[in-house]
């Protein structure tokens, strides 16, 4: 019930923003053709929701983001749990994402559109590599944290290194590589955007930049409500997806 | 540390060989991972050389870091790197203030909690990039505009940390305080903030690396100046090696200050840690 009613003040407490918004607005406190009222973005959000035509480069933006987000939590989880196992494979390869971990993946970007132009290859490049590390770090710091006794009884009871994986050490970090994919997440989203504004002609990234510069302020500010939408989806998938995943952590 | 060493180990003294033992040691260091560097780098500066790859967008290694070292000498990347790292500090600065302040607020305050709680969280939902078209609107294009999307990314992991961190507070801390008689402020100041300051300092943490990657995603998109412009200018002006430099000097520096950070944590939480250990 508690929650209920938490729900409830959120969802009054972001009628009264749109309220105060649209009062704002109607005051004249605003320039309006820089922030136009809530009622005025409306009719420009259902015109886009209604045509049909948020479908093109929502498919193209999620896409993206979607592809690259994989190869990385692919790879990361796979990297984290050699690199965790092994201390051969940690000596060696520690240095080397120690040393690609700290550069701002955006600034990588005029790099990537140089050797890959400014089609699907760059963005999901892009993506992948900022959405790796943190499911890597997370994922090795998972492994190295899980419980020695866990371990030991794996051995004693004569489990294969294989096994000893798959049943202990992979659910016992589930939680840690479920949170680096959280962050992920965000985190791909964030350059898949970022890469369509800078160096791309379609996807919502795009968009928003260029109704910004020929001044289409409606529309912009639809997109805008379009893609926090989108954001907002992903976390409550995301969420989902974890409370099935690793029912026992407390949330 | 440990967990690994002897995850491993009982495996390492039935397998290896003793033949293998030297080797074995090399390759169980970071040394290894060293030569792995030296390695990649020198693959790089050979096929640009030998023109394994022809391309004026792959220059050597060493000419990246000509380029760094002039750019860095003569001043001109040095003041670029210097706006953008003076942009970001202060974006930093107000971002963990106000994260901080409003963690304090809501994680005390149930009903401030349940009105400006869900606020927060749209903002955050919204990929930061977003947020800058409409704000150049407003802001234009100059410092102001850039320290405040900064800022807006700063404050999110600052919040939770320090709103989480209050939330889970020890009861028995709060109920002591009160026995003796403390005012509020003073719990605040010598309960609350002490027991708060590792959860802040994580989420701090985490701001920083955000910080800078907002301060090159602004001068990216608004353009007009900074490390971010500079990088898009020189990929127009196909300058490949002095982007690149850019992009080194950027990692550098972001290094440097995550180990600062680590440095001025340590310091400031040394009570904490010793408290942990024992």
């Amino acid at each position: 019930m508690p929650e209920l009613g938490r729900k409830g003040f959120g969802l009054l407490s972001i009628l009264g923003v749109l309220l105060l918004w649209e009062l704002v607005c109607r005051a004249g406190l605003v320039n309006l053709s820089l922030l136009p009222s809530p009622s005025q973005i409306a009719p420009a959000l259902w015109k886009i929701l209604a045509s049909g035509s948020f479908l093109v480069p929502l498919g193209q933006t999620l896409g993206m983001l979607l592809i690259g987000y994989t190869i990385a939590c692919v790879a990361g989880v796979a990297l984290g749990l050699l690199m965790g196992c092994s201390e051969y494979l940690y000596g060696l390869l520690e240095p080397l994402v120690e040393v690609i971990r700290p550069i701002p993946k955006p600034a990588l970007i005029p790099a990537m559109v140089v050797f890959l132009g400014i089609g699907a290859g760059m963005k999901i490049t892009m993506v992948a590599l900022a959405a790796l590390f943190p499911v890597l770090i997370n994922t090795l710091q998972g492994v190295r944290g899980v419980d020695p006794v866990l371990l030991a009884t794996a051995r004693t009871l004569g489990c294969s290194r294989f096994e000893t994986i798959r049943k202990i050490i992979l659910p016992a970090s589930l939680p840690m590589i479920l949170t680096g994919m959280r962050v992920s997440l965000s985190m791909g989203l964030v350059l898949v955007i970022l890469a369509e504004m800078l160096a791309a002609e379609s996807g919502i990234g795009f968009l928003i930049l260029d109704l910004q510069r020929s001044f289409q302020v409606r529309p912009m500010y639809a997109w805008i409500a379009i893609l926090a939408a989108v954001g907002l989806v992903l976390n409550i998938l995301f969420e989902m997806v974890e409370d099935r995943a690793v029912p026992w952590r407390a949330k | 540390m440990s967990i690994a060493a002897s995850l491993t180990s009982g495996e390492l003294t039935v397998k290896s060989p003793v033949r293998r033992k030297l080797f074995g040691d090399l390759a169980r260091t970071r040394l290894s991972g060293a030569i792995l560097i030296a390695l990649l780098l020198l693959l790089w500066e050979v096929s640009a050389a030998r023109g394994w790859i022809v391309s004026d967008n792959w220059p050597r290694f060493s000419a990246v870091l000509v380029a760094a070292y002039r750019g860095l000498l003569s001043g001109e990347l040095a003041e670029i790197l210097g706006s953008t790292l003076y942009r970001m500090l202060a974006g930093y600065a107000a971002g963990c203030i106000l994260g901080v302040l409003f963690g304090l607020v809501l994680g005390s305050n149930r009903v401030l909690d349940w009105i400006i709680r869900p606020l927060i969280e749209i903002q955050r939902t919204l990929p930061s990039p977003a947020i800058i078209p409409p704000l150049i609107l407003f802001l234009g294009v100059d410092d102001t505009l850039k320290i405040f999307i900064i800022m807006l990314a700063v404050f999110p992991p600052v919040f939770v940390n320090t709103y989480g961190g209050v939330r889970g507070l020890d009861e028995t801390l709060l109920l002591t305080a009160k026995t003796f008689g403390l005012s509020r402020f003073d719990t605040l100041r010598k309960i609350v903030l002490p027991a708060t300051l590792p959860a802040m300092t994580a989420g701090m943490r985490i701001a920083l690396s955000l910080a800078l990657i907002m301060a090159v995603i602004g001068e990216m998109i608004s353009g007009a100046s900074g490390v971010g412009n500079y990088l898009m200018s020189m990929q127009y002006a196909m300058r490949a090696d002095s982007m690149y430099a850019a992009v080194i000097c950027l990692a550098a520096s972001g290094y440097i200050l995550n180990r600062v950070f680590l440095r001025l944590e340590r310091a400031a939480l040394h009570w904490h840690h010793s408290m942990q250990a024992e």
